[in-house]
């Protein structure tokens, strides 16, 4: 009888040993990311029946649990995905914050009522070159704020292209240790089905890698019950099963002008990440946020260029032109001048009509007997059609050169252009302001800028040719484009200020958005977590008062041990 | 509901974070004196900035248009004037020419002082401002008049205003054109005189005592009128200048930081603050840790 107790006694010390060793696990992981409590299950041994009598024979440490909630580990990795998504919009949003300016210096914005006031400036002074200088300095200055910001965008949008490498480098290997994690899992736990988490720890860095993989694409997964797991994408593409792992790679250049993300193996496109995590974030922000600015920029730039030359090609100044070449060629000269292949931005812009051509003498007086002549542009005209045109008009030669650009040399004449209802000299810009048609490459025309007395503000008169120096028409339709609805690209007819003011706009509604979601799913972070420590997290204290538990445990069955010691010596003592 | 130490520590944290974040929003808004500062802090408002600034611009923009005007029409109006007196004094001359005791002795004297007004009447009308003649429309360096073959003054300026551009949807004259009636009676007046003086023509300088004072009513009723002109556009200016403080007004407004709710909300974050880090040192005593020995 003794011996058996010494046995129970021995069994209960070696639970009580493992279910210290249980809580000093804990205690040591209290604060190891993804670490879920763990529990001892002590159950009594199987009794032994003699005599009729059930005798119990002590303890079992049977299992050592985990405690884990799956719907709130699913809805932490669900959450994760989505607050790293609108976090990466955030901080992507943040770092071009200075691209829109402040109220202290409203960037674009200001430089846009600037270039208009320049202009107003010139209208009420049009003889005035320091006020010419003006409206070219401020003309200037808005094209840097505009390619400025132009820049900073596609920086920005080559680096989030360049991140998207690193971000699949990280997923990678975070499937290739989920997958790795998941043999090891199931190695382990074979032979053992129907009892659930035997690999806790294993387990658990699982759980951890898979939110961690979460937080860079957005995920769903299958648990099978051997310790599988099986991960795709949300457009359910397989990225891992059964300790297999896909890789993520880039290859195909896709209709956004990036190359696109597949799987390396089969070199299929992965669909659906843009539904979450970084790369998700990544992905818009490149393609939807920074293209949308740029294309609002190229847009405000394209009805820029191209409404003030529609003016400024028709108007005149005191100083005439001499030698003439178009900003723009016709890519081939035997063709429409508005067909669509002609490399020109504003080629379809063309349409039948005319536009005149003065010619001065060279002491400035109008050429006689005839100073104006019309050309004609019909539908189908080509770039040769007007050479041969302006070749008729005395006293200037014109010709087309390799890249299709017009010329027009008058000797020692000048020439000047007017009343053209064709858009041929905007389109081509002949006697333009700006060349270019983009955020990107809008600069002012190469006439502007050798010699800005050029520039023109009034129109020449039909009947005589000549110009009034106090005409400032020109001037005042220019600046009265600021709240002009305008839409050359097809864009929403909208005025240039408008478009400018809505773009700052969007973007602050766009900062604010994403804030308000990062916010909403931090604080949903913040409850999960909360519901998780719950239930899977370490409470030191709980664990202490566990350690007493079982320590009294083991020194009551110490205890017996020594008393049925005693015993055993007092049965040895009568036996001597 | 279980309760571990690090959901105690996170809690804590979260609140210290919030806390923070207000007092440096707070600060910022204290120290730039306005609620916002940029886009990303308030997108709508911040368009309206926008728009109340390009306002703004717009206002200036038509400020300098209007004194641009009123500086041309005033320039314009004392030449006039000075016009006018030439008239005025060629008037008194003629009534004392006319009278029959007057010999053609005093007629030849009178024609020094006749010529030398009507060179007056031509620099009036020839004068530049800043550069530009006045009185020539859009041909501002064209000389608006000059003598032909038969001694006769011609208009040589544009029949074109100069106008200048108060806003985008509001243009004003800012020029009186010598091809004004006003101008060529004064000439033509002045002229007749002189010639009737040189011919001793007792008649022709009694015709002339009405020319000249047709003259000097056309000269001051297109003074008159640019001064009508100028008092409009110092309505205008006064009335751009109000929109100007209102606008002024309505941007303050819509930026200002309301300090005091501010400093209120500081002093919360403070108190809240500092109750936040007592208790974490609370907490680090109220473990069983720091009971077992």
């Amino acid at each position: 009888m003794s011996f058996q107790a010494l046995n129970v006694a021995a069994s209960s010390l070696r639970a009580q040993q493992k279910a210290i060793d249980v809580v000093s696990h804990n205690i040591s992981n209290v604060n190891t990311p993804g670490y879920s409590r763990q529990t001892p299950n002590i159950v009594t041994a199987t009794p032994e029946s003699i005599g009729g009598l059930d005798f119990g024979r002590g303890i079992n440490l049977q299992s050592i649990g985990r405690s884990v909630d799956p719907l709130i580990t699913d809805s932490q990795r669900e959450n994760t995905s989505q607050f790293q998504f609108w976090n990466q919009v955030s901080t992507g949003l943040t770092t071009i914050e200075n691209s829109f300016g402040s109220l202290d210096n409203t960037g674009l914005a200001a430089s846009v009522d600037d270039f208009f006031l320049s202009w107003q400036q010139l209208s009420n002074n049009p003889q005035d070159t320091a006020q010419k200088y003006n409206v070219r300095n401020k003309s200037e200055s808005l094209i840097i704020q505009l390619s400025g910001m132009q820049t900073q965008l596609a920086d920005g949008q080559t680096k989030l292209d360049q991140s998207i490498n690193l971000q699949l480098d990280n997923a990678n290997l975070k499937i290739d240790e989920i997958a790795a994690l998941t043999k090891q899992i199931t190695a382990h736990e074979a032979g053992k089905q129907g009892q659930t988490s035997i690999a806790n720890d294993l387990r658990d860095q699982r759980d951890q890698a898979v939110r961690d993989l979460a937080k860079i694409i957005p995920i769903q997964s299958v648990n099978t019950q051997d310790g599988g797991l099986l991960i795709q994408t949300k457009g359910g593409d397989l990225l891992t099963q059964d300790g297999v792992a896909r890789h993520l790679t880039r290859n195909n250049v896709s209709s956004t002008g990036y190359q696109g993300i597949v799987i390396a193996s089969t070199n299929q496109q992965v669909q659906g990440l843009e539904f979450g995590g970084t790369l998700g974030g990544t992905i818009k922000l490149r393609d939807e946020y920074y293209q949308g600015y740029m294309d609002t920029l190229d847009s405000f730039a394209s009805n820029l260029a191209f409404a003030t030359n529609q003016i400024q090609s028709n108007a005149s100044s005191a100083t005439r032109l001499s030698k003439v070449q178009s900003g723009q060629g016709a890519t081939d000269p035997t063709l429409a001048l508005n067909d669509v292949t002609q490399n020109t931005a504003f080629a379809s812009q063309v349409q039948a009509g005319s536009f005149n051509i003065h010619v001065y003498n060279t002491a400035g007086d109008p050429l006689l007997p005839i100073s104006k002549t019309a050309i004609n542009i019909a539908a189908s005209s080509t770039m040769n059609d007007v050479a041969t045109a302006l070749n008729a008009v005395v006293g200037i030669s014109a010709t087309v050169d390799s890249a299709g650009r017009l010329n027009i040399d008058p000797g020692t004449n000048t020439v000047a252009f007017a009343d053209d209802t064709s858009n041929f000299l905007a389109a081509y810009e002949i006697n333009s302001f700006f060349h270019g048609s983009t955020a990107g490459n809008i600069t002012l025309s190469q006439t502007v800028l050798d010699d800005v007395t050029t520039l023109g503000t009034g129109y020449i008169d039909p009947a005589t040719s000549l110009l009034q120096l106090g005409d400032s028409r020109a001037a005042i339709n220019i600046m009265n484009l600021q709240d002009t609805a305008l839409s050359v690209d097809g864009s929403t007819a909208a005025s240039l200020h408008e478009r400018i003011s809505s773009l700052s706009s969007r973007y602050g509604l766009d900062v604010g958005l994403a804030n308000q979601q990062k916010s909403y799913r931090e604080a949903e972070s913040i409850s999960l977590t909360q519901q998780r420590e719950a239930i899977s997290g370490v409470n030191v204290d709980e664990e202490l008062i566990s350690m007493m538990k079982f320590q009294r445990a083991y020194e009551a069955s110490a205890k017996i041990i020594t008393t049925n010691n005693q015993m055993l010596d007092s049965l040895m003592g009568i036996l001597r | 509901m279980r309760i571990t130490n690090n959901q105690i520590y996170e809690n804590l944290m979260s609140g210290i974070n919030k806390q923070l974040k207000i007092k440096n929003d707070s600060n910022a808004s204290i120290s730039s004196g306005t609620r916002f500062q940029r886009p990303a802090q308030a997108g709508s408002d911040y368009k309206t900035s926008l728009d109340l600034r390009h306002t703004q611009s717009q206002i200036q923009g038509s400020l300098e248009s209007l004194t641009v005007a009123e500086s041309r029409l005033s320039a314009s109006q004392t030449l006039l004037n000075d016009m006018s007196n030439v008239l005025k004094r060629a008037q008194t001359l003629a009534v004392q020419q006319s009278s029959g005791q007057i010999g053609p002795q005093e007629h030849a004297a009178a024609v020094s002082e006749v010529t030398h007004l009507l060179d007056q009447v031509a620099n009036s009308a020839n004068q530049q401002w800043q550069g530009e003649f006045l009185f020539s429309g859009t041909a501002v360096n064209t000389q608006p008049f000059a003598v032909d073959a038969l001694g006769v003054y011609q208009y040589q300026g544009s029949d074109q205003d100069r106008t200048v551009s108060v806003s985008t949807r509001q243009s004003i004259n800012s020029n009186v054109r010598g091809d004004e009636a006003a101008f060529a009676q004064a000439f033509s007046s002045l002229t007749n005189f002189q010639t009737a003086l040189v011919n001793n023509d007792q008649a022709s300088i009694a015709n002339a005592i009405s020319e000249l004072t047709t003259a000097g009513n056309s000269v001051i009723d297109l003074t008159s009128n640019v001064g009508g002109q100028i008092k409009a556009i110092q309505s205008y200016t006064q009335s751009y200048e109000d929109m100007k403080f209102s606008i002024d007004k309505r941007l303050n407004e819509h930026e200002a930081a309301d300090i005091p709710a501010l400093v209120a909300a500081m002093q919360q974050a403070d108190t809240a603050l500092q109750a936040s880090y007592s208790q974490i040192a609370n907490i680090k005593n109220l473990s069983l840790v720091n009971f077992l020995r």
